[in-house]
Formats: C-alpha cells, structure tokens, sequence
C-alpha cells in the first residue's frame, strides 16, 4: 500500500477538523458541514440498524430483549439524536436539491432558517411521541 | 452563488437529489408504519414477521433498502473525493463502496427473504 503523503494528510485532516469549527464560516459552510456529519452519522446508524435486525433470525426471545433494551432511556435519547440527525439531513437536503435545481437560490439563507424551524418543530413533536407513548 | 446547472456537475448529484427526495417519502413511511403508530413504538416479533409478508410492505422495503444504501455510498463517496483524492485514491474509494453497498444490499435481501419463509 502506498504511504499517503504527510501534506495530503494534513490537508484531509483540517478538512474534517473545519466541519466541527464554525468560527467565521458563513451559513453556507455550517449547512453543508452539517449536512455531511449527519450523512456520516445516519450511514453508520444503517449498518448498526440492519445489524439489530438480524437478531430477528435468531427467534423470539432475542427479539424481545432487544425491545426491551430499545425502551430503556439512554437508548430513547440515543433515539433522539437519531431523529433530530435524519431531520436535519433531510430537509436540509431537500433544500439543496431545490436550490441546485435554480429554485430560491437568492432566498438560499431564509430558506435553510425555514427547514431547520421545521426541523425543531418536527423533533419536539417526535420527541412528545416518543416519551408520551 | 453562481449558479450551476446539474448536468455541470455530473450525473451522480441529480440521482442522488432524486433518491434523497424518494428517501423522505420512503423512510417516512417506514417510521410510521414501524415506529410511530405501534404502541411501544417497536413491533412485537410475530407483528414484524406478518407485516414482511404483506407483499406491498416488502416491495417497498426492498425499494427503501436499495435507495438508502445507494444514497449512502453515494454519500460517502462525495465526502471522500471532497477530502482530496488523487485519482486512483477515486477508483479505490468508488470499488470499496461498490462492494459495501453490495455487500449491504445482499445482506438486506437475504434478511427480507428469511423473515418472511419464518
């Protein structure tokens, strides 16, 4: 395997360090920054969902003490954090597409104030779900 | 903003705006139907088990797992190239989410198939 080159390197690491850093970045940089965070996230929220899934191959039992520990609280709050990133993700990038498309491109910035009001009121109606039911 | 039209920036930004958009309606459904209007929020076994054999539920389940892990490579294909790869870092990174998302797909559908024959 070849070495990465030690310049290569570093410049993939503050490319991933400025996604975590919003000092000085415009709204576009901290939208597109959280768009590929939560992309990484709910990628890896796949692979772990359809590894939980396959405890259903392995009977009832399993199954039941999985939705046992799914209801336990940390894993409803871990539930939370899912909904808030598959929000974000969502609407922001329903977003892009129809900023991409030519549509509201000068009203960019109000319309990614709009889906991220439209994500919170989303993730508090979510969350009464969640803890109420 | 200058202001870019989608065939400037390659066929894959189009398919990938096309399945996110598919992905709303696709996982929205499946929240619903297998989290928000079950009491508990999670289906009993024998439930996830009859809910599979209903064949409108697995066509759109398969749908759903075939553009999320599509959407997903995509994804982190983009992420990837943005970081500053050279071309043959490009080729490597398109083969090994070529065969994840396979790899992914393959374990999706063997999953689905066994559920259902339950």
């Amino acid at each position: 395997m070849t070495p990465i080159p030690i310049q290569q390197a570093t410049r993939r690491r503050k490319a991933l360090r400025a996604w975590f850093d919003p000092r000085g970045r415009g709204l576009g940089f901290i939208a597109f920054a959280l768009q590929r965070i939560t992309g990484l996230g709910l990628v890896l929220y796949l692979l772990l969902h359809m590894a939980v899934l396959t405890t259903l191959l392995q009977g009832e039992s399993a199954w039941d003490q999985f939705v046992a520990f799914a209801k336990s609280p940390i894993m409803l709050l871990f539930d939370l954090l899912l909904i808030a990133g598959i929000l974000i993700h969502g609407l922001n990038g329903l977003r892009v597409s129809i900023v991409g498309l030519g549509f509201g491109v000068k009203q960019h910035k109000t319309f990614f104030w709009i889906m991220m009001l439209l994500s919170a009121l989303l993730f508090v109606y979510a969350g009464w779900l969640l803890f109420a039911h | 903003m200058q202001k870019t039209t989608p065939s400037k920036r390659g066929g894959s930004w189009i398919w990938q705006a096309l399945t996110g958009v598919l992905l709303i309606l696709l996982l929205g459904l499946h929240m619903i139907a297998q989290h928000f209007v079950v009491s508990g929020g999670l289906r009993t076994f024998q439930d996830v088990i009859d809910y599979l054999r209903n064949p409108v539920i697995l066509v759109l389940e398969a749908i759903f797992m075939l553009v999320v892990t599509y959407h997903a490579m995509v994804g982190v294909r983009a992420i990837l190239y943005d970081l500053g790869l050279d071309e043959a870092g490009k080729k490597k990174a398109t083969t090994v989410l070529t065969i994840l998302g396979a790899l992914i797909i393959v374990w999706a559908a063997y999953l689905l198939l066994r559920l259902t024959s339950m």
